[in-house]
């Protein structure tokens, strides 16, 4: 029940950065908004592996965390040269 | 008791979470937005975690890893944005 109800908030919680990501044409809001949202989504990974109290999503949802942000700072270079050329 | 203590931990991480995405809505300076995500947001996300921890405590060493990944990245990464998106245009508003 009450996991549940902190998944459903994750979600809505989640939607806000997507429908950011949807409306907005200006590109460094656009990887402002998707940021926000993979650290989101790995989190309720987490949250959804301790409640079912399965450890290998849980290794999933640490490795997101802790190189899925290296991606993210990777694009962001590329976009920034790829402005300036 | 600890259950108790967990959920208030979640709860307060997603009011965090709300509070801190809010403002990305709405028609502010991409900084102000940055400031609001990388505070708001890592600390909510932080105490999430907690949450969790207290819950399930044999997982210690996943959840303080997720925790420590959470609180250098987020930073670095709010760094690199405000740095890359900063060389072109003024986004005072």
């Amino acid at each position: 029940m009450m996991l549940n109800l902190v998944l459903i908030a994750m979600i809505l919680a989640m939607l806000i950065p997507m429908y950011e990501a949807w409306q907005d044409d200006d590109i460094w809001q656009k990887m402002l908004a998707f940021a926000s949202f993979a650290t989101k989504t790995s989190i309720m990974i987490l949250v959804v592996s301790v409640f079912r109290d399965d450890w290998m999503i849980g290794v999933v949802g640490v490795i997101i965390l802790s190189v899925g942000n290296a991606g993210l700072m990777l694009l962001a270079h590329v976009i920034k040269r790829m402005n300036e050329v | 008791m600890i259950d108790f203590f967990s959920y208030i931990c979640i709860s307060l991480g997603l009011f965090f979470w709300f509070w801190g995405t809010f403002p990305l809505l709405g028609k502010r300076s991409l900084l102000f937005k940055l400031h609001s995500l990388s505070v708001a947001d890592t600390l909510g996300s932080m105490s999430i975690i907690i949450g969790l921890l207290l819950k399930i405590p044999s997982r210690w060493p996943l959840l303080i890893l997720a925790l420590i990944s959470l609180a250098i990245w987020n930073t670095v990464l709010g760094y690199v944005l405000a740095y890359c998106s900063s060389s072109e245009g003024n986004y005072e508003r």
